[in-house]
């Protein structure tokens, strides 16, 4: 299980990766930070960053309304 | 956002794995490589004229030299920076800089680098001049990617080449932005001051470039305010279900791609300039619409221009159920036109629609209009009744809250029912984003001043989304940080876009990445530049306060401003309907299970609304007392004299008022 | 509209009605010796003589014989005039030859080595060994009228393709053909449309064609020739082209120096859309296509294909990177096919004759892949110290040599060969030693020069390679747009040292800053202008270097030109005190009695040569 977001949980499975909990999550948004235990992912690295079983996953949107 | 495919490569001789499409030169100097450059510049579009970067790689079997600068790499390849092929030809290169431009020092640098210290290229078209230009185009560069426009080019063939305005004219068009002194390496290009005297010049150009640059080169994969401008927010809002659909009731639509920023793009949008706001702003967000044919009213036939549409005006056709472009240009184009608010209209129309619907008015009282969600041609047959002043369009003209009085008053409207979608608070309507499962949203649009609009607050990200407000305290400190520092802005008319809409590439790395920090410090050096005077957060923040608490005890005084007109209707904290709350069954159960502590099971759709219901209200509450404890605000929501001292506007007419009216 | 055939049934008849057709070049070349006013003295005699009936006068294009304009031929005879003049050689050719059926000889073209006269073309050598496939309607059509081209078989092509072909055949025979770009590139033209098609597919955009008619080589007129005499070849080959990349519009892009090629384009182009075979739906197809000329404005540069479409497209007329290929983004930034004016007129052959015959003439083997030889013609300027200029095509592969002494009549005044330029400012020197040498791409790149778009200057002893250089150099560095510095830079300054050198002043060390900022200039320049510039200095270095030397340290021009190293003297055993010079002298230099040895001051002289070209007992010395 991770936890999304410090509220959201996520069934976990090996090989799971950011770009994976962001599709499922629907954060499609562009200017977002992720962090995975509090180490920051770039964004070329989503889809290559495997994401450990229990991780507490932060994806910061910076986003401030028109 | 689509990946780019890595490609193989090797730097001189060490293998790297580089994205697909990235510029040699960029790759190279990751790498920690020394290439000498003169054209390029790090905040523009390379041109690959200067001939210096040139590397010698070899591509499917064959070798050659290319520029590094603007060479993408698309497949694998082998690459040499100095090979003795590349020294040679740099060499001569070299020469033939210094012996051109003998005492400018970004020449001298550059010979340096190559190991040239004389040339044989010294003769007839030698500048001695320390500050001549070297034809690198950086100012070209400058002016069409930082500021949109094309002011200076080059002129002249061969040997005779150089910089000129068109016919050698003082072009009218130049704003002035000096971009092009910024970005020259020679100073061959100077500045002479004049105008309004600003302390410290030097100062605000050198962070305005700063958001020249990113504008050019992030906004393009960011928010892309230059290509589709607010527009871009409808495709966000609906991804996150937070896109206003049918007063509010919904948060997405499968139609949305109607009106959508690729919509608007591909098929409407003709102009991308700065239009609007101010000549020479790099971000040139306005976007419009040419030629466009109206299809009623007045101007009816005749082909106009569309200022728009933003967001909220594009928001505002969702709400209304009207998933059609060319309903929105036109809605956009007449409410300009009659001067009327295109988001107030939108939102008043939203409710009587959903009233319409609901039987609480019928075609009689419209004056036979079926105003039911959707009906674009009827909308637009009202704003023009609104306009002659005659018809039922008169009194949708008048707003949500005038309205529930007369609808009660003559027809024996459900008031409760009016009052919970209605959505308006202190008599204005509230703009286009569904609140509803962002407690600190609701509180940033009731307690607004003004009315609910998100000038103020603008949390939904942070709060729903990001989890980042969990407690009441922290969504205290936004409600106090945030309408603070965002109304700040209009204390010095300035436009609040370049802190928000576009974010430098490290953002991410700061300590507080939603303040983002490194534009706020922008606008304090611009401040500091102008004036002298030095700002900090605290600063800024008591800057502002003092406005908005003043405000604050202004509505004290007209008999507003207290707990009684910061509430929102119900429609903004949760679901008010059956069919609202069966469209989320699955959240809202859960909700009313894990976080209310009430088992969903076996009771009624009308059951569960009103506990959640309760919840919310409650929740609202504690957090408005919290906030206002933080404002420095007593629990009625006025403002005490402590805070009124502290804020050094404890003048007796003022303490006066918020004494008198405790309330 | 009218079947293509019931039209070239109906014009082939109606000219063989006439007892003869005469047949008056009317390209620029002869235009400019007279023939406007031959072809109205003609019309207006057969007028006065009521035999307009009997006899037509056709305008054609370039006869290729430039050396001998004005050129009337008489067909279906094949009789052959040069030099025709409007003043009495026309009433002659009327009154002696059509009246009463005999061939006037004086006017027969004069073999200038044996002095022999040939009455056809067929017997003069500068004809017979030529294969025109280009120019297959040179001399024989009027360009400006359709139904002369579509009586010589035009637009079937195109209607074949259109009835029953698809564009991957299509791409798929010009590759096995084997032509390659005749522009200069040589880059094969069916993988370029080929990879125009793909990236148009792929991002589902709508391509372009352009042809390249910008010419901008000094003594270049083979594109303006092919426009001039057969501008329906071109529109059928773009017709062709963008058929097979999926393209609607094309684009020819003239220089502002060809009005005559713009205005008979311009002109074939509208007779086209009257016809409809250009516009929508052509035969009744979905395929639509037409084409607009763009004019150039006096830039060498804007013959690159990059410089070209940023010149179209309203910009300066400068080159870009080439890392993303025109084939990809192109003319705004659509895939765009760019091909050269003779690249497009053999196209329509190509179809009609099959990708086999084409690449069974010339040189290597194509049929496996089109880089492994060169195939087809190619159409040469022949120009310089040659006695047969003009206009040349021959099959790839046939010998310098052969170009020159057969085709080209060899040298005139018995002068001894020294070198051939080819390829225009971007090419090289070949010296005597390579005469036999097969002219191909390949081949030339090879001896240090290139095909270019193949001009051909022919140069004797009296031509200084060390001038040669420096007036290529000259050309380029007025021409160079001045974006890359390399080239900006490198260019004056190569000139710079080449006009030293050819005044007296070159120096020790001259030589290796030639060759060393030369080999820069070509390695690092952003497109192929500098790219090629080098070209000229060090091929004349490579093969020419004692004349270089000799200028460096001996002060000396061997070939006798530098005006600078060279002094005018008269041989007082040869002179026999004509005063011819004397009073040809343009600056008062010379004096003499009658009958006594003259005498050239050299203070006065000015090096002009004159006295050396009229003395008629080489009494003049150049040393």
């Amino acid at each position: 299980m991770i936890t999304v977001n410090n509220r959201d949980e996520l069934s976990w499975h090996d090989g799971m990766t950011v770009q994976d909990i962001l599709d499922v999550m629907g954060y499609t948004y562009v200017l977002i930070m992720v962090t995975v235990n509090g180490v920051l992912v770039h964004s070329e690295d989503y889809s290559g960053t495997k994401v450990p079983d229990e991780a507490d996953v932060r994806v910061i949107h910076i986003m401030h309304g028109g | 956002m689509i990946m780019a495919d890595k490609i193989s490569i090797v730097i001189n001789g060490k293998p790297r794995e580089i994205p697909e499409g990235t510029f040699l030169l960029d790759a190279v100097r990751k790498e920690g490589i020394t290439v000498p450059t003169l054209c390029h510049h790090k905040d523009l579009m390379p041109s690959g004229t200067c001939r210096l970067c040139i590397c010698e790689i070899e591509v499917r079997g064959k070798k050659k030299l290319v520029t590094a600068c603007n060479y993408p790499v698309r497949e694998p390849l082998e690459v040499w920076t100095d090979s003795e092929t590349v020294t040679r030809h740099r060499r001569i290169l070299a020469e033939m800089y210094l012996g051109r431009w003998p005492n400018v020092r970004a020449v001298r640098e550059i010979a340096g680098l190559c190991g040239v210290s004389e040339s044989r290229f010294k003769g007839r078209y030698t500048e001695e001049d320390p500050q001549s230009c070297i034809l690198c185009g950086h100012c070209v560069r400058a002016c069409r990617e930082f500021a949109l426009e094309r002011i200076l080019d080059f002129a002249g063939r061969g040997i005779h080449r150089h910089i000129a305005m068109p016919f050698n004219e003082v072009d009218p068009h130049c704003i002035g932005c000096t971009s092009c002194a910024y970005v020259c390496p020679t100073g061959a290009i100077q500045i002479v001051d004049d105008l309004n005297q600003p302390v410290d010049p030097q100062m605000i150009r050198d962070h305005g470039m700063k958001v020249n640059a990113e504008m050019a080169n992030l906004d393009p994969v960011q928010c892309r305010m230059r290509e589709v401008g607010t527009a871009n927010i409808v495709d966000v809002m609906n991804q996150y279900d937070l896109l206003p659909v049918k007063n509010y009731k919904y948060g997405s639509h499968p139609e949305v791609w109607k009106i959508d920023s690729k919509m608007l793009k591909a098929k409407y949008f003709t102009q991308n300039m700065p239009d609007g706001c101010w000549k020479g702003c790099s971000m040139a967000c306005a976007k419009t619409i040419d030629d466009f044919e109206l299809r009623t009213g007045p101007y009816k036939g005749q082909k106009v221009c569309v200022d728009g549409p933003e967001y909220e005006t594009a928001a505002g056709g969702s709400n209304m159920g009207c998933f059609d472009a060319d309903f929105i240009a036109e809605f956009n184009f007449y409410c300009d036109t009659y001067g009327i608010d295109t988001i107030s209209a939108a939102t008043t129309i939203a409710f009587v629609m959903e009233c319409f619907e609901n039987g609480v008015i019928d075609t009689g009282v419209t004056g036979g209009l079926e105003l039911n969600f959707g009906s674009g041609d009827e909308v637009l047959e009202l704003l023009h009744q609104m306009a002659r002043g005659e018809g039922f369009g008169v009194d949708v003209g008048q707003g949500i809250r005038w309205l529930k009085d007369k609808w009660e008053n003559e027809y024996g409207a459900d008031r409760k029912f009016m009052d919970d979608i209605g959505m308006e608070t202190k008599g204005l309507e509230v703009s286009e984003y569904v609140t509803k499962e962002s407690l600190a949203q609701q509180c940033g649009y009731g307690m607004a001043i003004k009315g609910p609009q998100h000038d103020e607050a603008w949390l939904i990200f942070m709060d729903m989304v990001n989890n980042e407000l969990p407690t009441y305290e922290h969504k205290a400190e936004a409600l106090h940080y945030f309408p603070l520092w965002r109304t700040w802005f209009g204390l010095y008319g300035l436009c609040k876009l370049c802190w928000n809409d576009v974010v430098p590439a490290d953002n991410k790395m700061t300590s507080e990445p939603q303040k983002v920090p490194d534009h706020v410090n922008n606008y304090f050096k611009f401040v500091e530049g102008m004036t002298g005077i030095k700002l900090d957060e605290q600063k800024m923040l008591d800057q502002s306060a003092r406005v908005y608490n003043l405000q604050r005890v202004m509505s004290r005084m007209l008999g507003y401003g207290t707990r009684r007109d910061d509430y929102m209707p119900y429609r903004a904290l949760g679901p008010v309907t059956a069919e609202e709350y069966e469209s989320r069954q699955d959240r809202y159960d859960k909700q009313l299970r894990e976080i209310v502590g009430v088992d969903p099971e076996g009771r009624s759709t009308s059951e569960k609304i009103k506990i959640l219901r309760d919840y919310r209200e409650d929740q609202y509450d504690k957090t408005v007392s919290v906030v206002y404890r933080r404002r420095g605000w007593d629990d009625n929501g006025v403002p005490t004299v402590e805070r009124l001292k502290e804020l050094g506007i404890d003048l007796p007419e003022l303490v006066a008022i918020v004494e008198k009216n405790r309330g | 509209m009218q079947d293509l055939e019931t039209i070239s049934r109906e014009v082939n008849r109606d000219l063989r009605a006439y007892k003869a057709t005469l047949m008056v070049c009317t390209g620029t070349g002869c235009i400019s010796a007279g023939a406007f006013n031959v072809r109205d003295a003609l019309n207006r005699i057969l007028k006065e003589k009521s035999l307009e009936s009997d006899y037509l006068v056709i305008g054609t294009g370039c006869n290729g014989f430039c050396a001998v304009g004005p050129i009337v031929v008489v067909q279906p005879e094949g009789i052959f005039y040069q030099k025709v003049k409007a003043k009495g050689d026309v009433e002659e050719i009327v009154e002696k030859h059509l009246q009463k059926g005999s061939v006037v000889e004086r006017l027969l073209y004069r073999d200038p080595a044996t002095g022999q006269r040939f009455q056809t073309m067929a017997d003069i050598g500068f004809f017979s060994k030529q294969r025109p496939i280009a120019l297959r309607n040179k001399g024989i059509i009027d360009p400006e009228n359709i139904e002369h081209y579509i009586g010589r078989g035009g637009y079937r092509a195109i209607r074949g393709i259109l009835e029953s072909g698809s564009p991957d055949e299509v791409i798929e025979s010009v590759i096995k053909s084997g032509i390659r770009g005749r522009g200069g590139g040589g880059f094969p033209a069916g993988i370029k449309w080929r990879s125009a098609r793909e990236a148009a597919l792929q991002r589902r955009e709508i391509p372009y064609v352009v042809c390249n008619a910008d010419e901008g080589d000094p003594g270049a007129f083979m594109d303006r020739s092919i426009i001039e005499a057969d501008p329906h070849s071109v529109i059928e080959g773009m017709m062709i082209g963008a058929f097979s990349v999926g393209a609607n519009e094309g684009f020819v892009y003239v220089r502002k120096e060809y009005p005559l090629a713009m205005a008979r384009l311009g002109k074939a182009i509208r007779q086209a859309r009257e016809r409809g075979l250009l516009g929508k739906n052509i035969f009744e197809t979905e395929f639509s296509f037409d084409i607009h000329i763009h004019r150039g404005a006096g830039a060498f540069v804007c013959g690159e294909s990059t410089a070209l479409m940023a010149s179209m497209s309203g910009k300066a007329g400068e080159p870009r990177a080439k890392y993303v290929h025109n084939v990809e983004y192109g003319y705004r930034d659509k895939p765009t096919v760019l091909n050269n004016v003779e690249t497009w007129a053999n196209i329509p052959v190509i179809i009609e004759k099959g990708s086999d015959w084409f690449a069974s003439i010339g040189t290597g083997n194509v049929r496996e892949n089109p880089w492994g030889g060169s195939s087809g013609t190619k159409v040469f300027s022949l120009v310089g110290a040659i006695n047969n200029t003009g206009l040349v095509e021959v099959p790839m592969g046939v010998t310098l040599r052969e170009i020159i002494y057969e085709i080209g009549g060899g040298i005139p005044g018995g002068r001894r060969f020294k070198a051939v330029q080819t390829g225009g400012p971007s090419g090289g020197c070949i010296p005597v030693e390579k005469l036999d040498m097969p002219v191909d791409f390949d081949s030339l790149t090879e001896a240090g020069s290139m095909m270019g778009s193949g001009g051909m200057i022919v140069m004797d002893d009296r031509t200084c390679m060390v001038d040669v250089a420096k007036y290529f150099t000259g050309f380029l560095m007025d021409e160079s747009c001045g974006k890359c510095t390399p080239c900006r830079e490198g260019l004056p300054a190569l000139y710079e040292t080449l006009d030293r050198i050819c005044n007296g002043q070159g120096k020790e060390g001259d030589i290796e800053f030639l060759e060393e900022v030369s080999e820069t200039v070509s390695a690092t320049s952003l497109c192929q202008l500098g790219g090629t510039a080098g070209n000229p200095i060090l091929s004349t270095i490579r093969y020419f270097r004692d004349e270089y030397h000799a200028h460096i340290r001996d002060k000396r021009c061997p070939a006798g030109h530098c005006k600078a190293l060279i002094t005018y003297s008269i041989n007082h055993e040869k002179c026999t005190g004509c005063t011819l010079c004397a009073l040809k002298c343009p600056s008062g230099a010379i004096t003499g009695e009658k009958k006594q040895t003259h005498r050239i001051d050299p203070l006065k002289c000015i090096k002009c040569g004159i006295c050396f070209e009229v003395c008629n007992f080489d009494a003049v010395e150049v040393k």
